[in-house]
Protein backbone atom coordinates (compact mmCIF):
# COMPACT_ATOMS: atom_id res chain seq x y z
CA UNK A 1 0.00 0.00 0.00
CA UNK A 2 2.60 2.40 1.54
CA UNK A 3 5.67 1.64 -0.64
CA UNK A 4 7.64 5.15 -0.65
CA UNK A 5 9.94 6.27 1.58
CA UNK A 6 9.39 8.76 4.56
CA UNK A 7 12.65 10.47 3.86
CA UNK A 8 11.71 10.89 -0.36
CA UNK A 9 8.37 13.10 0.62
CA UNK A 10 8.63 16.87 1.50
CA UNK A 11 8.85 17.60 5.17
CA UNK A 12 5.65 19.48 5.65
CA UNK A 13 7.40 22.57 7.91
CA UNK A 14 9.38 22.66 4.58
CA UNK A 15 6.61 22.38 2.21
CA UNK A 16 4.58 25.26 4.31
CA UNK A 17 7.81 27.21 4.62
CA UNK A 18 7.97 26.63 0.75
CA UNK A 19 4.52 27.88 0.60
CA UNK A 20 4.76 30.88 2.71
CA UNK A 21 7.82 31.96 0.59
CA UNK A 22 5.92 31.83 -2.97
CA UNK A 23 3.01 33.32 -1.28
CA UNK A 24 5.48 36.25 -0.70
CA UNK A 25 5.57 36.45 -4.47
CA UNK A 26 8.75 38.23 -4.59
CA UNK A 27 11.07 35.32 -5.66
CA UNK A 28 13.22 37.91 -7.56
CA UNK A 29 14.02 39.97 -4.75
CA UNK A 30 14.40 37.89 -2.28
CA UNK A 31 18.13 37.01 -1.51
CA UNK A 32 19.27 33.29 -0.57
CA UNK A 33 19.83 34.35 3.02
CA UNK A 34 16.02 34.88 3.40
CA UNK A 35 15.70 32.06 2.62
CA UNK A 36 18.33 30.66 5.13
CA UNK A 37 16.72 32.64 7.44
CA UNK A 38 13.54 30.86 6.94
CA UNK A 39 14.99 27.80 7.16
CA UNK A 40 16.60 28.56 10.21
CA UNK A 41 13.37 29.43 11.58
CA UNK A 42 11.32 25.73 11.34
CA UNK A 43 10.70 24.09 14.44
CA UNK A 44 13.38 21.68 15.89
CA UNK A 45 10.30 18.95 14.90
CA UNK A 46 12.02 18.60 11.85
CA UNK A 47 15.59 17.68 13.48
CA UNK A 48 14.52 13.90 13.95
CA UNK A 49 17.78 11.67 12.00
CA UNK A 50 17.57 8.42 12.48
CA UNK A 51 18.16 4.70 11.19
CA UNK A 52 14.80 3.55 9.06
CA UNK A 53 13.63 0.50 9.82
CA UNK A 54 13.73 -2.31 6.74
CA UNK A 55 10.15 -2.98 8.18
CA UNK A 56 11.72 -7.04 8.06
CA UNK A 57 7.62 -8.42 8.59
CA UNK A 58 6.29 -6.27 5.94
CA UNK A 59 3.51 -4.45 8.27
CA UNK A 60 1.25 -2.33 6.17
CA UNK A 61 1.30 0.94 7.55
CA UNK A 62 -1.68 3.01 9.15
CA UNK A 63 -2.12 6.62 7.78
CA UNK A 64 -0.03 9.36 9.67
CA UNK A 65 -3.85 10.44 10.13
CA UNK A 66 -5.47 7.63 11.85
CA UNK A 67 -3.11 7.26 14.11
CA UNK A 68 -2.97 10.60 15.12
CA UNK A 69 -6.60 11.36 15.24
CA UNK A 70 -7.59 7.91 17.48
CA UNK A 71 -6.29 7.30 20.90
CA UNK A 72 -6.57 7.24 24.14
CA UNK A 73 -5.32 9.90 26.58
CA UNK A 74 -7.65 9.98 29.90
CA UNK A 75 -5.22 12.58 31.24
CA UNK A 76 -7.40 14.94 28.90
CA UNK A 77 -10.60 12.89 28.36
CA UNK A 78 -11.78 9.53 27.38
CA UNK A 79 -12.97 10.30 24.12
CA UNK A 80 -10.95 8.98 21.19
CA UNK A 81 -10.99 12.21 19.21
CA UNK A 82 -11.13 14.67 22.06
CA UNK A 83 -7.39 14.59 23.30
CA UNK A 84 -6.70 15.98 20.11
CA UNK A 85 -7.47 19.09 20.11
CA UNK A 86 -7.63 19.49 23.76
CA UNK A 87 -3.53 18.71 24.05
CA UNK A 88 -2.56 20.93 21.53
CA UNK A 89 -1.54 23.63 23.86
CA UNK A 90 0.55 20.57 25.82
CA UNK A 91 4.44 22.46 26.20
CA UNK A 92 6.18 19.25 25.65
CA UNK A 93 9.98 21.43 25.63
CA UNK A 94 11.91 21.89 27.85
CA UNK A 95 10.86 18.46 29.65
CA UNK A 96 13.21 16.53 31.44
CA UNK A 97 12.81 13.12 32.61
CA UNK A 98 13.89 12.10 36.10
CA UNK A 99 15.73 8.78 36.92
CA UNK A 100 15.64 7.09 40.24
CA UNK A 101 15.49 4.29 42.36
CA UNK A 102 17.99 1.29 42.84
CA UNK A 103 20.47 2.57 39.85
CA UNK A 104 23.72 3.89 40.02
CA UNK A 105 23.35 7.65 40.12
CA UNK A 106 19.58 9.47 40.04
CA UNK A 107 19.49 12.38 37.90
CA UNK A 108 17.31 14.03 35.65
CA UNK A 109 17.61 14.41 31.75
CA UNK A 110 16.59 16.54 29.00
CA UNK A 111 14.91 14.76 26.71
CA UNK A 112 16.92 15.82 23.76
CA UNK A 113 19.82 15.11 25.63
CA UNK A 114 18.81 11.46 25.74
CA UNK A 115 17.85 11.46 22.08
CA UNK A 116 21.61 12.71 21.38
CA UNK A 117 22.84 10.32 23.54
CA UNK A 118 20.95 6.76 22.52
CA UNK A 119 20.54 7.97 18.76
CA UNK A 120 17.54 7.65 16.78
CA UNK A 121 16.21 4.36 14.80
CA UNK A 122 12.80 3.40 13.45
CA UNK A 123 10.71 0.58 14.61
CA UNK A 124 7.57 -0.42 12.74
CA UNK A 125 5.34 -2.20 14.88
CA UNK A 126 1.99 -3.70 15.32
CA UNK A 127 -0.19 -2.04 17.86
CA UNK A 128 -2.86 -3.49 19.73
CA UNK A 129 -5.75 -2.13 22.28
CA UNK A 130 -7.22 -4.11 24.83
CA UNK A 131 -10.29 -2.47 23.48
CA UNK A 132 -10.20 -4.39 20.30
CA UNK A 133 -8.36 -2.26 17.67
CA UNK A 134 -5.27 -2.00 16.09
CA UNK A 135 -3.00 -0.61 14.09
CA UNK A 136 0.70 -0.39 12.48
CA UNK A 137 2.69 2.31 13.41
CA UNK A 138 6.38 3.33 12.64
CA UNK A 139 7.75 4.81 15.84
CA UNK A 140 11.19 6.70 16.08
CA UNK A 141 13.43 6.07 19.42
CA UNK A 142 15.33 4.18 21.15
CA UNK A 143 15.45 0.65 22.69
CA UNK A 144 15.33 1.11 26.39
CA UNK A 145 17.85 -1.36 27.51
CA UNK A 146 20.29 1.72 26.15
CA UNK A 147 18.74 3.80 28.32
CA UNK A 148 19.08 1.01 31.46
CA UNK A 149 22.64 0.39 30.33
CA UNK A 150 23.13 3.84 31.23
CA UNK A 151 21.41 3.94 34.27
CA UNK A 152 23.23 0.78 35.45
CA UNK A 153 20.58 -0.71 37.71
CA UNK A 154 21.65 -2.55 40.52
CA UNK A 155 21.22 -6.31 42.02
CA UNK A 156 18.05 -4.81 43.77
CA UNK A 157 16.36 -3.55 40.50
CA UNK A 158 13.72 -6.51 39.65
CA UNK A 159 11.55 -4.26 37.92
CA UNK A 160 10.81 -0.97 35.98
CA UNK A 161 8.62 1.37 37.13
CA UNK A 162 6.69 3.95 34.49
CA UNK A 163 4.94 7.23 35.79
CA UNK A 164 3.44 9.76 33.40
CA UNK A 165 3.57 13.58 34.53
CA UNK A 166 1.15 15.03 36.92
CA UNK A 167 0.67 18.61 36.02
CA UNK A 168 -2.79 19.29 36.37
CA UNK A 169 -2.73 22.24 34.63
CA UNK A 170 -1.77 20.37 31.73
CA UNK A 171 -3.87 17.46 31.64
CA UNK A 172 -7.58 18.60 32.60
CA UNK A 173 -8.46 15.02 33.81
CA UNK A 174 -5.99 15.17 36.66
CA UNK A 175 -7.10 18.55 38.05
CA UNK A 176 -10.60 16.62 38.71
CA UNK A 177 -10.28 15.40 41.76
CA UNK A 178 -12.22 12.53 43.12
CA UNK A 179 -14.26 12.84 39.39
CA UNK A 180 -11.26 12.22 37.34
CA UNK A 181 -11.46 9.17 34.67
CA UNK A 182 -9.04 6.97 36.45
CA UNK A 183 -6.21 7.67 39.22
CA UNK A 184 -3.49 10.00 38.48
CA UNK A 185 -0.41 9.63 37.91
CA UNK A 186 -0.83 6.64 35.57
CA UNK A 187 1.49 4.03 36.14
CA UNK A 188 3.06 1.17 34.40
CA UNK A 189 5.48 -1.32 35.31
CA UNK A 190 7.59 -4.07 33.50
CA UNK A 191 10.02 -6.93 35.10
CA UNK A 192 13.40 -6.10 34.19
CA UNK A 193 14.29 -8.70 32.09
CA UNK A 194 11.01 -7.36 29.33
CA UNK A 195 12.31 -3.91 30.25
CA UNK A 196 15.46 -5.19 28.97
CA UNK A 197 13.88 -7.04 25.47
CA UNK A 198 15.50 -5.44 22.44
CA UNK A 199 11.88 -5.00 21.42
CA UNK A 200 11.02 -2.39 23.98
CA UNK A 201 11.34 0.41 22.58
CA UNK A 202 11.19 4.44 24.17
CA UNK A 203 9.48 6.41 21.25
CA UNK A 204 9.82 10.22 21.05
CA UNK A 205 8.83 10.36 17.27
CA UNK A 206 6.69 8.75 14.76
CA UNK A 207 6.08 8.72 11.00
CA UNK A 208 9.28 10.86 10.83
CA UNK A 209 8.54 13.36 13.15
CA UNK A 210 8.32 14.18 16.77
CA UNK A 211 5.60 12.51 18.67
CA UNK A 212 2.32 15.05 18.68
CA UNK A 213 0.64 15.55 21.45
CA UNK A 214 -1.95 13.40 21.84
CA UNK A 215 0.25 10.59 20.79
CA UNK A 216 2.39 10.59 24.26
CA UNK A 217 4.86 13.80 23.66
CA UNK A 218 7.56 14.19 24.47
CA UNK A 219 8.54 11.04 25.60
CA UNK A 220 6.54 7.45 25.39
CA UNK A 221 7.20 3.58 25.99
CA UNK A 222 6.17 1.23 23.29
CA UNK A 223 6.14 -2.54 24.31
CA UNK A 224 4.78 -3.75 21.11
CA UNK A 225 3.96 -7.64 22.34
CA UNK A 226 1.83 -6.03 25.23
CA UNK A 227 -1.76 -4.20 25.01
CA UNK A 228 -1.58 -0.69 24.30
CA UNK A 229 -2.56 0.78 28.31
CA UNK A 230 1.18 -0.65 29.06
CA UNK A 231 2.65 1.79 26.43
CA UNK A 232 2.86 4.87 29.04
CA UNK A 233 2.46 8.18 27.32
CA UNK A 234 4.54 11.61 28.31
CA UNK A 235 6.66 9.83 30.86
CA UNK A 236 8.06 11.54 33.71
CA UNK A 237 9.66 9.12 35.91
CA UNK A 238 11.55 5.88 35.39
CA UNK A 239 12.46 4.36 38.53
CA UNK A 240 13.90 0.62 38.83
CA UNK A 241 12.42 -0.95 41.96
CA UNK A 242 12.19 -4.13 43.92
CA UNK A 243 8.67 -4.97 44.15
CA UNK A 244 5.87 -5.09 41.36
CA UNK A 245 4.58 -1.66 40.48
CA UNK A 246 0.68 -2.02 40.54
CA UNK A 247 -0.03 -0.31 37.09
CA UNK A 248 -2.82 2.12 36.77
CA UNK A 249 -5.75 -0.20 34.70
CA UNK A 250 -4.89 -3.27 37.79
CA UNK A 251 -5.31 -0.63 39.92
CA UNK A 252 -8.94 0.01 38.25
CA UNK A 253 -10.02 -2.87 37.86
CA UNK A 254 -7.67 -5.98 38.80
CA UNK A 255 -10.41 -8.90 37.38
CA UNK A 256 -9.89 -7.02 33.86
CA UNK A 257 -6.24 -6.00 33.72
CA UNK A 258 -3.34 -7.61 35.12
CA UNK A 259 0.17 -6.54 35.08
CA UNK A 260 1.74 -8.47 32.08
CA UNK A 261 -1.33 -7.52 29.44
CA UNK A 262 0.64 -9.56 27.26
CA UNK A 263 -1.79 -9.50 23.72
CA UNK A 264 -3.22 -13.52 23.50
CA UNK A 265 -6.06 -14.10 21.79
CA UNK A 266 -6.61 -17.54 23.43
CA UNK A 267 -7.31 -15.52 26.88
CA UNK A 268 -10.37 -12.76 26.62
CA UNK A 269 -11.11 -10.03 28.04
CA UNK A 270 -13.98 -10.51 31.12
CA UNK A 271 -16.39 -8.52 28.81
CA UNK A 272 -15.43 -8.94 25.27
CA UNK A 273 -13.25 -11.84 23.36
CA UNK A 274 -9.87 -11.05 22.27
CA UNK A 275 -9.64 -13.58 19.19
CA UNK A 276 -9.47 -10.87 16.45
CA UNK A 277 -9.36 -7.02 15.94
CA UNK A 278 -10.59 -4.51 14.40
CA UNK A 279 -7.45 -3.00 12.23
CA UNK A 280 -7.87 1.24 12.07
CA UNK A 281 -9.51 2.25 8.56
CA UNK A 282 -11.25 -1.24 8.04
CA UNK A 283 -14.43 -3.33 7.94
CA UNK A 284 -13.76 -6.11 8.32
CA UNK A 285 -11.52 -7.92 11.48
CA UNK A 286 -8.55 -9.97 11.35
CA UNK A 287 -7.12 -12.88 14.04
CA UNK A 288 -5.25 -11.55 16.58
CA UNK A 289 -1.82 -13.30 16.90
CA UNK A 290 -0.29 -14.60 20.17
CA UNK A 291 2.05 -11.73 21.69
CA UNK A 292 0.75 -9.83 19.03
CA UNK A 293 2.90 -11.42 16.31
CA UNK A 294 6.06 -11.42 18.23
CA UNK A 295 6.10 -14.68 20.15
CA UNK A 296 9.19 -16.03 18.58
CA UNK A 297 10.63 -12.92 20.61
CA UNK A 298 9.28 -12.84 23.51
CA UNK A 299 7.52 -16.38 24.48
CA UNK A 300 10.20 -17.48 26.32
CA UNK A 301 10.32 -14.77 28.70
CA UNK A 302 6.95 -16.62 30.04
CA UNK A 303 8.00 -20.13 30.11
CA UNK A 304 6.11 -22.39 32.47
CA UNK A 305 3.96 -19.42 33.46
CA UNK A 306 0.35 -19.78 33.32
CA UNK A 307 -0.87 -17.36 31.19
CA UNK A 308 -4.37 -17.15 32.30
CA UNK A 309 -3.50 -15.97 35.69
CA UNK A 310 -1.05 -14.02 34.82
CA UNK A 311 -3.14 -12.18 32.23
CA UNK B 1 -45.54 15.51 12.13
CA UNK B 2 -44.66 12.22 12.15
CA UNK B 3 -42.65 12.07 9.13
CA UNK B 4 -40.79 14.85 10.61
CA UNK B 5 -40.31 13.16 13.37
CA UNK B 6 -39.05 9.96 11.16
CA UNK B 7 -36.60 11.89 8.97
CA UNK B 8 -35.20 13.87 12.50
CA UNK B 9 -34.97 10.25 13.45
CA UNK B 10 -32.89 8.89 10.74
CA UNK B 11 -30.67 12.31 10.36
CA UNK B 12 -27.75 10.05 12.99
CA UNK B 13 -28.14 6.95 10.25
CA UNK B 14 -27.42 9.22 7.05
CA UNK B 15 -24.23 11.00 8.55
CA UNK B 16 -23.29 7.28 9.95
CA UNK B 17 -23.42 6.29 6.28
CA UNK B 18 -22.10 9.24 4.66
CA UNK B 19 -19.09 9.57 7.12
CA UNK B 20 -18.29 5.36 6.98
CA UNK B 21 -16.15 5.43 4.24
CA UNK B 22 -13.33 7.99 6.32
CA UNK B 23 -14.55 6.84 9.67
CA UNK B 24 -10.86 5.29 11.59
CA UNK B 25 -12.43 2.65 13.35
CA UNK B 26 -15.43 1.71 11.19
CA UNK B 27 -17.20 -1.08 13.18
CA UNK B 28 -17.00 0.85 16.27
CA UNK B 29 -18.29 4.15 14.61
CA UNK B 30 -21.31 2.18 13.50
CA UNK B 31 -21.83 0.24 17.18
CA UNK B 32 -21.70 3.68 18.83
CA UNK B 33 -24.18 5.69 16.31
CA UNK B 34 -26.67 2.68 16.64
CA UNK B 35 -26.46 2.18 20.45
CA UNK B 36 -26.78 5.36 21.16
CA UNK B 37 -29.40 5.70 18.80
CA UNK B 38 -31.31 3.57 20.38
CA UNK B 39 -30.75 4.45 24.15
CA UNK B 40 -32.09 8.06 23.47
CA UNK B 41 -34.71 7.20 21.27
CA UNK B 42 -35.80 4.60 23.74
CA UNK B 43 -35.84 7.01 26.94
CA UNK B 44 -37.84 9.85 24.51
CA UNK B 45 -40.61 6.98 23.99
CA UNK B 46 -41.35 7.35 27.38
CA UNK B 47 -41.77 10.99 27.38
CA UNK B 48 -45.14 11.07 26.29
CA UNK B 49 -46.79 9.01 29.33
CA UNK B 50 -44.84 11.51 31.87
CA UNK B 51 -45.93 14.67 29.71
CA UNK B 52 -49.30 14.07 29.71
CA UNK B 53 -49.45 13.40 33.55
CA UNK B 54 -47.29 16.27 34.65
CA UNK B 55 -47.54 18.81 32.01
CA UNK B 56 -50.95 18.43 30.43
CA UNK B 57 -49.55 18.02 27.14
CA UNK B 58 -50.56 15.04 25.06
CA UNK B 59 -48.54 14.06 22.01
CA UNK B 60 -49.00 10.18 23.37
CA UNK B 61 -50.13 9.46 19.47
CA UNK B 62 -46.43 9.49 18.77
CA UNK B 63 -45.01 7.17 21.38
CA UNK B 64 -45.56 3.96 18.83
CA UNK B 65 -43.43 5.54 16.14
CA UNK B 66 -40.60 6.88 18.60
CA UNK B 67 -41.14 2.87 19.81
CA UNK B 68 -40.42 1.41 16.60
CA UNK B 69 -37.32 3.84 15.87
CA UNK B 70 -35.27 2.90 18.84
CA UNK B 71 -36.37 -0.63 18.08
CA UNK B 72 -34.99 0.03 14.21
CA UNK B 73 -32.17 1.19 15.92
CA UNK B 74 -31.55 -1.46 18.25
CA UNK B 75 -32.08 -3.87 15.53
CA UNK B 76 -29.20 -1.95 12.78
CA UNK B 77 -27.26 -2.13 16.29
CA UNK B 78 -27.27 -5.78 16.72
CA UNK B 79 -26.52 -6.63 13.24
CA UNK B 80 -23.54 -4.80 13.37
CA UNK B 81 -22.63 -6.43 16.22
CA UNK B 82 -23.21 -9.90 14.07
CA UNK B 83 -22.64 -8.72 10.65
CA UNK B 84 -19.71 -6.93 11.43
CA UNK B 85 -18.08 -7.69 14.69
CA UNK B 86 -18.95 -11.19 14.71
CA UNK B 87 -18.69 -11.84 10.81
CA UNK B 88 -21.92 -14.45 11.42
CA UNK B 89 -19.61 -16.71 13.09
CA UNK B 90 -21.52 -19.01 15.54
CA UNK B 91 -19.22 -20.00 17.54
CA UNK B 92 -17.80 -16.20 18.16
CA UNK B 93 -21.65 -15.37 18.55
CA UNK B 94 -22.41 -18.57 21.18
CA UNK B 95 -19.38 -19.15 23.10
CA UNK B 96 -17.06 -16.43 22.75
CA UNK B 97 -20.19 -13.37 23.26
CA UNK B 98 -23.26 -14.99 24.80
CA UNK B 99 -21.17 -15.93 27.97
CA UNK B 100 -20.53 -12.31 28.77
CA UNK B 101 -23.26 -10.64 30.81
CA UNK B 102 -22.53 -7.54 29.49
CA UNK B 103 -23.38 -8.69 25.96
CA UNK B 104 -26.21 -11.16 27.10
CA UNK B 105 -27.94 -8.86 28.83
CA UNK B 106 -27.94 -6.58 26.00
CA UNK B 107 -29.58 -9.57 23.76
CA UNK B 108 -32.07 -9.79 26.42
CA UNK B 109 -33.14 -6.14 25.98
CA UNK B 110 -33.32 -6.77 22.42
CA UNK B 111 -35.56 -9.65 22.52
CA UNK B 112 -38.04 -7.72 24.73
CA UNK B 113 -37.70 -4.67 22.71
CA UNK B 114 -38.20 -7.32 19.46
CA UNK B 115 -41.63 -8.73 21.04
CA UNK B 116 -42.74 -5.58 21.42
CA UNK B 117 -42.40 -4.03 18.07
CA UNK B 118 -43.91 -7.70 16.94
CA UNK B 119 -47.05 -6.55 19.21
CA UNK B 120 -47.45 -3.37 18.69
CA UNK B 121 -49.96 -3.64 15.36
CA UNK B 122 -53.56 -3.35 16.15
CA UNK B 123 -54.87 -6.54 16.65
CA UNK B 124 -51.93 -8.48 18.37
CA UNK B 125 -51.27 -4.76 20.97
CA UNK B 126 -55.36 -4.99 21.85
CA UNK B 127 -54.02 -8.48 23.18
CA UNK B 128 -50.48 -7.81 24.35
CA UNK B 129 -50.48 -4.00 25.61
CA UNK B 130 -49.84 -5.01 29.20
CA UNK B 131 -46.70 -6.87 28.58
CA UNK B 132 -45.17 -3.41 27.05
CA UNK B 133 -44.72 -2.92 30.57
CA UNK B 134 -41.71 -4.51 29.94
CA UNK B 135 -40.01 -1.71 28.35
CA UNK B 136 -38.93 -0.76 31.51
CA UNK B 137 -36.86 -3.60 32.15
CA UNK B 138 -35.50 -3.35 28.77
CA UNK B 139 -34.63 0.08 29.11
CA UNK B 140 -32.61 -1.13 32.83
CA UNK B 141 -31.13 -3.59 30.50
CA UNK B 142 -29.90 -1.09 28.20
CA UNK B 143 -28.68 1.41 29.82
CA UNK B 144 -26.23 -1.31 32.15
CA UNK B 145 -25.63 -2.54 28.87
CA UNK B 146 -24.15 0.53 27.68
CA UNK B 147 -22.36 1.83 30.97
CA UNK B 148 -20.71 -1.66 30.73
CA UNK B 149 -19.51 -1.74 27.39
CA UNK B 150 -17.05 1.42 28.69
CA UNK B 151 -13.68 0.81 29.31
CA UNK B 152 -14.95 3.74 31.90
CA UNK B 153 -18.34 5.15 31.82
CA UNK B 154 -18.23 8.63 30.73
CA UNK B 155 -20.32 11.42 30.53
CA UNK B 156 -22.71 9.68 27.96
CA UNK B 157 -23.47 6.76 30.23
CA UNK B 158 -23.74 8.90 33.41
CA UNK B 159 -26.41 11.24 31.82
CA UNK B 160 -28.61 8.32 30.38
CA UNK B 161 -28.93 6.14 33.54
CA UNK B 162 -29.76 10.17 35.25
CA UNK B 163 -32.75 10.29 32.45
CA UNK B 164 -33.53 7.02 33.42
CA UNK B 165 -34.02 7.28 36.87
CA UNK B 166 -36.38 10.13 36.66
CA UNK B 167 -38.37 8.94 33.75
CA UNK B 168 -38.96 5.52 36.19
CA UNK B 169 -39.00 7.79 39.13
CA UNK B 170 -41.79 9.55 38.22
CA UNK B 171 -43.95 6.28 36.94
CA UNK B 172 -43.16 4.84 40.98
CA UNK B 173 -44.52 8.20 42.17
CA UNK B 174 -47.01 8.27 39.93
CA UNK B 175 -48.29 5.03 40.44
CA UNK B 176 -48.18 5.13 44.24
CA UNK B 177 -50.39 8.19 44.57
CA UNK B 178 -52.60 6.63 42.27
Amino acid sequence: MQNFNLEDITPEELFNARRHFLKLGAGALVSSSALTHLMAELPKQNALHYTPSTNPDKLILNTEEQATNYVNFYEFSTDKVAPVKMSQKMKTSPWSLGFFGEIKTEQMVEVDELIAKFGLEERIYRFRCVEGWSMVVPWIGFPLYKLLDYLEPNSNAKYVKFTTRHEPAMFPDQAKGIFASIKHPYVEGLRMDEARHPLTFIAVGMYGKRLLPQNGAPMRLVVPWKYGFKSIKSLDLIECVTEEPRNTWQDQNPDEYGFYANVNPEVDHPRWTQAKERVLGKLFKQPTLKFNGYEKEVASLYAGMDLRKYF
Amino acid sequence: MKILLIFLALLPLMWAGYTLPSAIDPIKMLSNVTGVGAIVLLLISLLPSTCKRLCHFNFIKYRKTLGLLAFMYTLFHVSAFVILDAELDLTFLIEKSLKKPFIYIGAIAFVILLFMALTSFKKLFAKFSTYHKAVYLALALALFHSFWAQKVAGVFEYSVVAVGVVLLGERVWAWKRA
